[in-house]
């Protein structure tokens, strides 16, 4: 038997440890380094974000993409929500026997489905359906972008409502059971109410997946770099932003900007973060 | 340059002798060997070792045959090939991260400058305005091209079309395609913000040839079946009418390297400008410049 | 709440569900419809003979080998990267980690997890493109540096799964090494981890499935549309998602976009098998390394 000393072992998994953290931290410093110049010439990093996109009259703000992230993740929100919430009642709450476990099956495994394929299916299958249907724009478009995304973040929201509908203790049930409530009052009096911060903690981590997609929009929204209008209008997210700006120039403020997009990405992904555990630990603290 | 050329003629010659008997050999034998090509590519037998090339969209099948002919004769040769736009490829070029970097529009003079460029123009090409083949509008002026690629023109009808609104496709600002088209066609216009952006000159014409209302422009050797060319001021975006000068959206295809080139980089840019190259070149519809 | 309102909740529930399953269905179905005339090993090997292809003695042109082979070793490289790093910290976060710290660390590596991928790739191609300017002209995106970015993408399932898996460990498992005089390193060796090896492989196949998957990061990091097999760890590479992609816009002809979803098909049934695998080795623990808060 080896025998390695105790404090030497402690030493020996702690340092990967702080290896991984300075990498988490070192990924933001990286880009606040490289954006930099931007910023400074920008003014204030906050007037990058509220500007807009005009590189001609020297303007870098990435105000269009961020409201084209926040809009296709925010509309997939609204498609998957009601779709996520009605399939972990069905798994939960109706409990069908067979086609309950069937559904379960499904969602588990379309957390395996690659990111690509939504959008390659996207662009021959969806896009042109939008098109016909609407008859407006060329079909890559906001809600192209959004319904995939939907199917994509679905399964995350089923997961996590499932799992805290489940985690309800049984009594609360029964007790409402003998109080004579049907399976549907005894969802929405009991068993909601008291998953409610499970269910808030889905949709943030949901909406965190729908955020940073990259590929989907990337392949459905069309990229047009302006503050849309409607949901049939084409739109650059953050990320694709960054996917189709990363190649040019680097000395070039254009460049500079997508650090920018990085850094807006991170923040938000950190705030979602802090936003989850608080929900979850405080509901965790409850039982 | 033209005494390498000779030379290369010469040897050229030789080989195509050896070739005759290689086939008649392998025709005896009833057997259709390795599949050897003798020829321009023999030099790159004793080569081996990576050539990464990027930037230009509008290259690229060129760029793929010629790596797919060299890696054939010796698979130690790795090529590899990345799109961007020519102002990556000259970017990458400059700052060393490829050998060689491909441009659709000549190199600046600040560019060639502060990285030393060497420019090798092989083909010359043109930017043809496409639409969907249903989309019967087949005729632009100037004057119609700059208000619709600017969003002042919407709707199809207003240009002889249906009543539909008109979707534009756009390059980003890396494309040598888009700085060429915007300079010639649009007289350096606005773009308007509402155009979808693609990456690649293969990606502008499958948008459109899926698009029955969309309208972009690309290297016009990319231009096939599946899109319709749509004439500029009377004038066809074909090979004939950029050849004679007629069409006015034309420009050279260059692969630029930094400093004079040498060993693999040098041998692949010398293959271009061979008449298996050339060949090469005008097979994917670009305009020899021999 | 009435009867009605009952029944709405019930139906709505079916609506959802069977709108699920059939979107699924539609998708799934749509690329084997289209795609499975593609599968062949023509698809995989275009003109070259597989044999030669797979003893490397020729390149492989259309034909998705240099693609599987590059998604292969990106696999390798990335996983084996970040299986040590991601083992120790999942240990260290199990066993050694309490009170504050132990809150700090957690956090970090939930804002690990929540980055977006395409933000882990433009910091990798940041710092290769750094390197290159500064350092060694060798070094540009490539392999390596794709590797190294995924497996900082893949780190936090490593280890979520190796944490939750030695935390669920029954306190009777624990002790007995302790009591019959082990040393603490002695028992995280010899008992706790060899105990919670099940849980530890099941993530390290979902990083080895999102290490497939992924697109974003390696489009920023050295893949390349065409780059034949790689001949070292600092060449570019192709990958079968960043093809999928590159074909989707990129088709020059209908035979080309078959081959699109020849790769999709192929790429699906890589992650599905991975997926189920690591399902069967551990279900409880993959839902928490998804999901740890």
């Amino acid at each position: 038997m080896i025998n390695i000393p105790e404090k030497a072992a402690e030493k020996l998994f702690l340092l990967p440890t702080v290896i991984s953290i300075a990498i988490t931290i070192g990924i933001f410093g990286f880009m606040l380094l490289l954006g930099l110049p931007l910023i400074i010439r920008g003014g204030h990093f906050l007037n990058l974000l509220a500007q807009s996109w005009a590189p001609g009259s020297g303007l870098y703000g990435i105000y269009p993409m961020i409201v084209g992230s926040l809009s296709i993740a925010s509309l997939s929100l609204v498609f998957a929500f009601p779709l996520s919430l009605g399939c972990s009642v069905l798994i939960s709450v109706v409990g069908h026997e067979v086609f309950g476990r069937f559904l379960r099956g499904v969602v588990q495994l379309m957390t395996g489905i690659p990111t690509v394929i939504y959008g390659f299916v996207g662009v021959f299958l969806l896009v042109p359906r939008i098109r016909e249907i609407f008859q407006r724009g060329s079909g890559m478009c906001i809600l192209s972008a959004s319904l995939m995304l939907a199917v994509l973040i679905s399964p995350t929201m089923i997961l996590f409502f499932t799992d805290s509908f489940d985690h309800v203790p049984k009594s609360y049930g029964q007790a409402a059971e003998a109080l004579g409530a049907s399976k549907g009052q005894k969802f929405l009096y009991v068993t909601l109410p008291c998953a409610w911060r499970g269910v808030l903690t889905g949709l943030i981590l949901a909406g965190g997946r729908a955020l940073g997609d990259t590929l989907i929009a990337l392949m459905l929204a069309g990229n047009a770099i302006q503050i849309p209008g409607s949901v049939l209008d084409s739109a650059r997210t953050l990320t694709s932003h960054i996917a189709l700006v990363f190649a040019a120039d680097y000395e070039s403020l254009e460049f500079k900007s997508i650090f920018a997009c990085g850094m807006s990405l991170y923040l938000l992904a950190t705030l979602l973060v802090l936003g989850a555990r608080g929900l979850w630990h405080r509901n965790e603290g409850e039982k | 340059m033209s005494e390498r050329i000779s030379k290369r003629v010469s040897i050229i010659k030789m080989k195509k002798i050896t070739t005759v008997l290689l086939i008649m050999a392998c025709l005896i034998l009833g057997s259709a060997g390795e599949g050897v090509q003798a020829g321009a590519l023999d030099s790159f037998k004793d080569e081996k070792g990576v050539l990464k090339i990027a930037g230009g969209t509008a290259h690229i099948p060129v760029m793929q045959e010629v790596a797919k002919r060299i890696m054939e004769i010796n698979p130690e040769i790795q090529i590899t090939i990345a799109g961007g736009g020519s102002g990556v490829g000259i970017k990458q070029v400059g700052e060393g991260l490829v050998q060689i970097g491909n441009s659709g529009r000549k190199p600046t003079d600040e560019e060639i400058q502060k990285y030393n460029l060497k420019m090798f123009q092989w083909a010359l090409d043109g930017v043809g305005i496409i639409v969907h083949p249903d989309n019967k509008v087949r005729n632009l002026t100037k004057a119609q091209v700059i208000d619709i690629f600017s969003g002042k023109i919407d709707n199809w009808k207003l240009v002889g079309g249906p009543d539909k609104g008109i979707n534009v496709y756009t390059r980003d600002e890396a494309s040598g395609t888009r700085e060429v088209f915007w300079e010639k066609a649009l007289d350096k216009g606005a773009i308007s913000p509402k155009a979808n952006f693609v990456a690649s000159n293969g990606a502008m014409k499958s948008a459109i040839s899926k698009d029955p209302y969309g309208i972009g422009y690309v290297s016009v050797g990319h231009i096939d079946e599946t899109v319709a060319p749509v004439a500029f001021d009377g004038v066809l975006p074909t090979l004939d009418n950029v050849k004679q000068g007629k069409y006015t959206i034309s420009r050279g295809l260059y692969s630029n390297t930094k400093g004079e080139p040498s060993g693999l980089t040098k041998k692949f840019i010398d293959y271009l400008f061979t008449p298996e190259g050339q060949k090469i070149v005008e097979s994917n519809g670009f305009i020899s410049i021999k | 709440m009435n009867r009605l309102g009952e029944k709405l909740l019930i139906a709505f529930s079916w609506i959802s569900g069977i709108t699920l399953v059939s979107v699924v269905f539609f998708i799934v179905g749509h690329l084997i419809f289209k795609g499975i005339r593609a599968i062949n090993l023509k698809l995989i090997f275009g003109e070259t003979r597989p044999l030669d292809a797979l003893l490397l003695r020729k390149q492989v042109f259309h034909g998705l080998f240099p693609a599987m082979m590059g998604t292969f070793l990106l696999v390798v490289l990335s996983v084996g990267l970040a299986a040590p790093v991601g083992l120790a910290s999942g240990i260290y976060l199990a066993e050694y980690a309490q009170g504050k710290v132990r809150k700090i660390v957690n956090f970090f590596f939930d804002i690990l997890a929540t980055i977006p991928s395409i933000v882990i790739g433009l910091t990798g191609f940041s710092v290769a493109v750094f390197l290159h300017q500064h350092y060694s002209k060798q070094i540009y995106p490539c392999l390596l540096i794709s590797s190294l970015s995924l497996s900082f993408l893949v780190l936090p399932y490593i280890i979520r799964s190796t944490q939750v898996s030695l935390e669920s460990l029954p306190l009777n498992t624990r002790l007995t090494a302790l009591a019959l005089g082990g040393t603490r390193v002695q028992n995280i060796l010899y008992v706790l981890v060899p105990q919670s090896l099940s849980g530890i492989l099941s993530g390290l196949i979902l990083a080895i499935g999102r290490c497939a998957e992924d697109t974003a990061v390696i489009m920023l990091t050295g893949v390349v549309a065409t780059a034949g097999l790689p001949r070292s760890v600092l060449a570019p590479y192709e990958a079968l998602p960043f093809y999928i992609y590159y074909i989707s816009s990129e088709y020059s002809s209908p035979e080309e976009l078959l081959t699109g979803y020849g790769a999709s098909i192929i790429l699906l049934i890589i992650c599905m098998t991975l997926f189920l695998f690591a399902f069967i080795v551990k279900r409880r623990i993959i839902w928490q390394t998804f999901y740890h808060l």
